[in-house]
């Protein structure tokens, strides 16, 4: 079934996405490429309802719920993982601006102790 | 002076160029000991305080560390970063030693480590605590360490028969190769990945861990092993 390769083929994206994803130009269109392909099948979706029965039959699912349940999981795993990645990003920021910090400290305290000495 | 007093004050003065790095979160009950035990051998220790709530740090300035605060917990991985950073950039030292704070290591095995890099002039020194009989992990403890060898060997090649023991010494030349970015318990695997992948001159050492009641308390989970297997391969 077509669905099947569409659906196989999402999971190995989203793996590939947690595994080698770095920031960069390139990533960011990717998200926005997903966001608005997403806001316009939604859109398309409540205006037309039934044409989601079509599609389904055309990729092998067999009702349009099922179809939009399915891309609701591709959707929500790629957030997911999207958000991981973002958080441990996020982690090294902290953790080279507390070590910055840190270091500065230890510089001031020892011009500090010099000074006292001298 | 005796020839081997004489050599001995030799010795002395080249542990001067070793600094002693050892991570600190919440040590107060030992912290001072430690600190003061290794003075006896090594001149320049740096305490990188890991944000501890208790009063680990005023303890170990105490006791006549060099004391490094992060302003908040960052973990275990990010303070040796911070360490390793603060030598390379703030001093002269040739060697660093990584000592663990809560008193598991012996001063003893750490001096003929750092003897050794510095007369053999090897990179890399890992302490091991299975090379023989003296230490006796529990079997848990056991199944744990060996787990996390096995892993390293298979991720870096390196032959190493105790992965995860906080007891090393690294060259000036090594500490230009590390950069931590594993900020939790990953970085001894890490670390071992980025020297290996240096093919710097390394080797295992025999040293004993003292298992006390209070090191136990601290030991990892079995379960934990997953999360540094997770975090060397998404990164």
């Amino acid at each position: 079934m077509l669905s099947q390769w569409i659906l196989v083929a999402s999971f190995i994206f989203v793996g590939f996405y947690l595994l080698k994803a770095r920031r960069g130009a390139n990533q960011q269109a990717i998200r926005r490429l997903f966001i608005v392909i997403a806001l316009v099948v939604g859109f398309l979706a409540v205006l037309f309802p039934r044409y989601t029965n079509v599609l389904a039959g055309l990729v092998g699912v067999g009702r349009g719920a099922d179809l939009l349940l399915y891309m609701f999981v591709v959707f929500g795993l790629f957030y997911a993982v999207y958000q991981y990645r973002r958080q441990l990003w996020q982690e090294k920021v902290n953790t080279d601006l507390a070590r910055a910090l840190t270091l500065t400290q230890a510089k001031l305290d020892q011009a500090l102790g010099e000074s006292k000495k001298g | 002076m005796s020839p081997v007093e004489s050599s001995k004050s030799a010795a002395r003065a080249d542990l001067d160029s070793v600094w002693v790095v050892i991570p600190l979160f919440n040590e107060a009950e030992v912290i001072a000991k430690v600190v003061s035990e290794v003075r006896t051998a090594f001149r320049n220790v740096v305490c990188v305080d890991d944000g501890s709530t208790d009063s680990s740090a005023a303890l170990a300035q105490q006791a006549g560390a060099t004391v490094l605060q992060h302003p908040m917990n960052l973990g275990q991985g990010a303070s040796l970063q911070t360490g390793f950073e603060y030598v390379v950039s703030q001093t002269e030292a040739s060697h660093v030693v990584t000592f663990d704070a809560d008193g598991q290591h012996r001063v003893k095995d750490a001096v003929e480590m750092a003897e050794l890099a510095l007369r053999k002039r090897i990179s890399v020194i890992y302490g091991s605590r299975f090379l023989d009989k003296r230490t006796k992990p529990g079997l848990k403890k056991r199944v744990v360490l060996q787990v996390a060898a096995l892993m390293t060997r298979v991720f870096t090649g390196l032959r190493l028969t105790d992965a995860h023991n906080g007891l090393r010494v690294l060259s000036r030349e090594a500490l230009g190769k590390v950069r931590l970015e594993q900020n939790g318990m990953s970085h001894a695997s890490e670390i071992v990945h980025q020297l290996a992948k240096s093919r710097l001159s390394w080797k295992e050492y025999p040293v004993e861990v003292l298992y006390t009641d209070y090191s136990k308390k601290k030991g990892q989970s079995l379960l934990n092993s997953i999360n540094i297997l997770i975090d060397l391969i998404v990164r």
